[in-house]
């Protein structure tokens, strides 16, 4: 896969639950693209083509969309949000929290941070699966994205 | 017997009719001397006399007359059961002085001047209370005189002889009376 | 009455009684001394003109008898005299002006008395024994009167200043005797007002009045204590309540924390079990056999399952927490709403709904919402084998127990009575969950709600005949 054309950044440290969400973003076709990290750390290293991916990624080309857990080893979500939405060349890459925690605090501060959009993870398979669904049709295929 | 009493009382009757034609004549005569006897009796209330003249109660007070006697049954009939401070009461009749023996009120019915005088001065010592009609009475020294006023009877009574006689004259007597000395 | 009024008017009272009293019998007194007097006045009189006028009658000297009955001209009381001979004949009398018809006739009884307006009588003119004749007097009383009217102004004067000064000394003395009583209303109407019974009545004297203060502050004095015990205890009930429920929050809350992180961490395994099992069905069922489909189905039906478990445990355990808020519920409103959400699914169209006009209740719209929903999913679930599915929904009073009573009746599969007992238990089933899907707790829910708020459940059923659910809410 080339790192520069991806559509989405899938940043979850349970890899059974990213693969369930990499299905369901295949799935009727709405991703085709997904590169999964597994920590923040991990995260900020590839949106800023550093590190392990320095050589492979192009700042300028970011994914599509990002989706990301709050809950991760390492690098937390919320600082990984913080660093892309303050770096004026990550800034305005779309990024959904897509998280368990439904806790005031979490949403506020990331909002506060500038996140484009908050889903939190239904518990009930068929509706997760169905978020999934809905957020991939819409940020991929609905949201217009800049050039 | 019943024929004889109405008879009686016939007479009677006529008696009277005939007595008051007489009287009628004599009426105020009569009256007059009628008061004069009331008051003779009404002299033994008004008149102490000493006691001497009057020693006990039962002794009789004396209402004499010397000379005649002008009050007819008047006198007697007043004093009739009558009592002066228990004192029966008797009428006496005169013809002279010497003739007097007990006697408290004496009425002097003496025409004759000189008699007069001689009664009322051997009178003098005794406690007899001298009374007239006679106008001179007082002057010769009589103590109480009936004298006519108004159609009245009335009295005049001189003090000193009574004094004289020891006979006390209650002052209301010598009220209603003319004193003349 | 203020007390003051009343004691002056008791001195008064007594005062102005005893006055009029003594005063009264003095005046009696007096009126009838004043009578024997002028009555011994006349007679003296009478005497002494009798007296004098003896020679008067006896001699029949009309001028002296008028004479004597001129002296009585210095008796100015006496208005009239006359003079009646022994015979009874008018003699004299006097004065000479006045005219003969008001003098009697003739001399009448001896004696004097008391005629309305004046004294006359007859008094025999005697010398020694001997009456000579009769003397009339008569004698006004206005001199009498006028010692009386005197006599009368002074009583009267007399009294009421003695009632004046009555009053003004008993305006003074009273004071004694109510001015400790007023201070002590004073007070106690003080202490009612404002409720402060630390104040105190001032004592004056060692009379009863005083023992009375004392009583009453020391009734006071045992008040303030007992209300300081009370307030101690209250505060201390009330400092314990507060840690108490400050305890049972936190209690509460930190439940509340685990019962949710535990169903949600449970979840969240579960989530990937039928993520991974639709997996293999959507992607693998093909390549797989029927058996090997088969379990896969199973997997995925079972962790279905332990989510719903999951859930309604939730929903148990917090309903059995939370506090139910009564309200008025629109039944009807409420009973229709239900129908509608959750029967559709299970095939509405085909279920003979006879429901009753239902009243109004009053409870926790919330939970008996989830009553109404567990009661009607049940009764549409077990009947639904039955071709002509009957679910009758009504209503009726207890009185005696001041209840509404709800009841859902269904013709379906039934259940024997016997096992009555444990049907209101968690996770308790009367059927195998191959017959009927359900995890037990829903009718555990129901129970738990209506007993929360006042009611009670029961049902009555038979096999093959249908249940009919009942559950009471109080009015």
């Amino acid at each position: 896969m080339d790192h520069n054309l991806v559509d989405v950044l899938l940043v979850e440290d349970n890899s059974h639950e990213a693969e369930l969400t990499i299905r369901e973003l295949k799935k009727h076709h709405i991703a085709n693209n997904i590169f999964h990290v597994k920590d923040g750390e991990e995260a900020l290293d590839f949106i800023f083509g550093v590190e392990q991916f320095a050589g492979t990624r192009d700042i300028q080309r970011p994914p599509k969309l990002i989706l990301l857990d709050i809950h991760m080893p390492k690098v937390n979500g919320i600082e990984v949000l913080q660093t892309i939405k303050t770096d004026e060349r990550t800034r305005s890459i779309p990024v959904v929290m897509l998280t368990s925690s439904k806790e005031d605090p979490d949403i506020r501060r990331c909002y506060a941070l500038g996140v484009n959009s908050y889903i939190v993870k239904p518990v009930d398979f068929i509706r997760f699966a169905d978020a999934i669904k809905n957020l991939g049709f819409y940020w991929l295929l609905l949201n217009q994205l800049p050039a | 017997m019943r024929y004889l009493k109405t008879m009686k009382r016939l007479y009677i009757n006529s008696l009277l009719v005939f007595g008051i034609f007489f009287s009628s004549a004599q009426t105020t005569d009569d009256h007059e001397y009628q008061i004069k006897a009331a008051f003779l009796f009404n002299f033994a209330q008004f008149v102490e006399w000493p006691a001497n003249a009057l020693p006990e109660t039962k002794a009789p007070l004396v209402i004499g007359i010397l000379g005649e006697n002008p009050f007819s049954t008047y006198l007697e009939e007043i004093i009739s059961g009558e009592r002066v401070n228990g004192h029966p009461l008797v009428v006496q009749q005169y013809k002279n002085v010497e003739e007097i023996t007990t006697c408290h009120i004496l009425f002097i019915n003496l025409a004759e001047t000189d008699k007069l005088e001689q009664a009322i001065t051997s009178l003098k010592a005794r406690s007899i209370l001298t009374v007239s009609d006679n106008s001179n009475f007082i002057k010769q020294g009589g103590m109480v005189r009936f004298i006519r006023k108004n159609n009245k009877i009335q009295i005049q009574i001189n003090p000193e002889p009574a004094k004289e006689a020891n006979l006390i004259i209650s002052s209301k007597l010598l009220r209603v009376a003319e004193i003349v000395h | 009455m203020p007390i003051q009024k009343k004691l002056m008017r008791v001195i008064l009272l007594i005062s102005g009684i005893m006055l009029f009293i003594t005063s009264s019998a003095f005046f009696i007194y007096e009126f009838y001394a004043f009578r024997q007097t002028a009555l011994q006045k006349l007679s003296t009189v009478g005497n002494v003109i009798a007296t004098n006028s003896t020679a008067a009658l006896a001699f029949d000297n009309h001028e002296d008898a008028y004479e004597i009955l001129l002296a009585l001209k210095t008796e100015p009381q006496i208005i009239a005299a006359s003079l009646y001979d022994k015979k009874g004949n008018l003699f004299s009398h006097y004065p000479a002006n006045l005219a003969i018809n008001n003098f009697p006739v003739s001399p009448g009884v001896n004696g004097f008395r008391f005629s309305v307006s004046h004294l006359e009588g007859f008094e025999p003119v005697l010398e020694g024994k001997r009456q000579l004749g009769t003397l009339y007097l008569k004698s006004d009383l206005e001199d009498m009167y006028e010692r009386l009217r005197l006599y009368g102004t002074i009583t009267i004067s007399v009294i009421t200043l003695s009632l004046l000064l009555a009053y003004l000394l008993s305006k003074i003395l009273q004071k004694s005797i109510s001015k400790p009583i007023l201070a002590l209303a004073e007070t106690t109407k003080s202490i009612s007002d404002k409720g402060d019974y630390s104040q105190r009545a001032v004592k004056s004297g060692e009379d009863e009045l005083g023992w009375l203060t004392d009583g009453f502050n020391h009734m006071l004095e045992q008040i303030e204590k007992q209300n300081l015990l009370l307030n101690e205890f209250n505060q201390d009930l009330e400092n314990k309540i507060k840690v108490r429920t400050a305890q049972l929050e936190t209690v509460n809350n930190e439940l509340e924390s685990f019962s949710y992180s535990i169903s949600h961490d449970l979840r969240a395994p579960l989530r990937t079990i039928i993520g991974f099992a639709t997996m293999l069905e959507e992607n693998f069922s093909g390549k797989l056999d029927d058996e090997a489909n088969r379990i896969t189905s199973v997997i995925k039906i079972n962790a279905l399952k332990m989510g719903d478990l999951i859930d309604d445990l939730l929903s148990f355990s917090r309903i059995g927490r939370q506090e139910i808020k009564k309200t008025r519920i629109n039944t009807i409103e409420m009973v229709r709403q239900v129908i509608t959400e959750s029967a559709i699914p299970n095939n509405k169209a085909g279920i003979d709904w006879a429901i009753e006009s239902l009243p109004d209740s009053k409870g926790d719209p919330n939970t008996i919402r989830q009553v109404w929903i567990n009661l009607i999913s049940n009764a549409v679930k077990y009947s639904r084998n039955n071709s002509q599915q009957r679910i009758e929904i009504g209503s009726f009073i207890n009185i005696d127990k001041d209840q509404q009573v709800f009841f859902i009746r269904d013709n379906g599969i039934g259940f024997n009575e016997k096992y009555k007992h444990k049907l209101f238990k968690v996770f308790q089933r009367l059927h195998s969950a191959d017959e009927f899907e359900g995890t037990g707790v829903g009718l555990a829910i129901v129970e738990k709600v209506i007993s929360k708020h006042g009611g009670a459940v029961w049902v009555e059923a038979a096999v093959g005949k249908g249940a009919c659910f009942y559950f009471s809410l109080p009015i």
